[in-house]
């Protein structure tokens, strides 16, 4: 195993013996992700996963100090290639980012490359900053409509 | 006033500040030593008024301080935010690789199962 660190992304890579759609599946599976997506010092994890693209999943990993809430937006469903989806979570400081899992077939094994970044503040979707531009930029729309009549 | 920052938002400035490389570069000379602006914008082929531009974002991140001394402005570098964008790097190279260790053994777990189930 691997570990390539710069400086706003994190890739991990793990070859592990199984076909590559047994790995897919595994991420996708409300009951596999249960199981595996759960670090040591939680006791479980409770997951709801809607598959598709566009789709929302949560998970919830429970700890004696209290449970913790891991939500996000799954943006491409390439089975059994490619899977992206945004993560959020109290550690990321409530902050979007994406995390890419690749699936490359190697034999009778599968490397599995995990990719998480920190997305630049402007490339979140529904952004605070964002919204306000937009909202200023609808009212200045509306007043100048109003202004022309 | 003191601008009220929260951890999260100068993660974020921490790591935008970080992601262009030309600021990456200043932050490498600004960890050799303590430097003047122009001397900054005399090791890099770009203008004194881009290199102040990049200066700039680099003291909004917190990642570089400026001091006056009579007409000379220092910059030093202030390791703080960076410390705090390494130790989220950190955390997560630690949960994914833990995580794949346990989704491969999730994985053979399912397949010596249904070897088994295969056999009976």
């Amino acid at each position: 195993m691997t570990a390539v660190v710069s400086i706003h992304t994190v890739t991990v890579k793990r070859k592990i013996v199984a076909p590559a759609q047994q790995i897919f599946d595994a991420w996708l599976n409300p009951t596999a992700l249960a199981e595996w997506m759960r670090p040591g010092n939680a006791t479980h994890a409770t997951v709801t996963v809607d598959a598709r693209e566009g789709g929302a999943f949560e998970i919830v990993m429970h700890r004696a100090s209290g449970p913790v809430r891991h939500t996000g937006i799954y943006q491409t469903i390439d089975a059994p290639r490619r899977l992206a989806f945004t993560w959020n979570s109290p550690h990321a400081g409530q902050h979007d980012s994406l995390v890419t899992v690749e699936f490359h077939p190697d034999g009778k094994a599968t490397e599995v490359v995990i990719t998480h970044e920190r997305l630049p503040e402007a490339a979140q979707p529904g952004h605070t900053a964002g919204w306000t531009v937009l909202l200023e930029l609808l009212e200045k729309t509306v007043n100048a409509d109003s202004h022309a009549t | 006033m003191v601008e009220y920052k929260s951890p999260s938002t100068r993660l974020d400035a921490a790591f935008s500040a970080m992601a262009d490389p030309t600021r990456r570069a200043i932050l490498a000379r600004l960890a050799l030593a303590d430097a003047c602006v122009t001397e900054i914008a005399g090791d890099f082929p770009v203008s004194l008024n881009a290199v102040s531009k990049h200066i700039k974002m680099l003291e909004r991140a917190e990642l570089v301080r400026r001091t006056v001394q009579g007409r000379d402005h220092i910059l030093s570098l202030n390791a703080g935010p960076m410390a705090e964008a390494s130790e989220w790097i950190e955390y997560y190279r630690q949960f994914w690789e833990d995580r794949l260790a346990s989704l491969e053994a999730f994985v053979t777990t399912q397949r010596n199962s249904a070897k088994k189930g295969n056999r009976t």
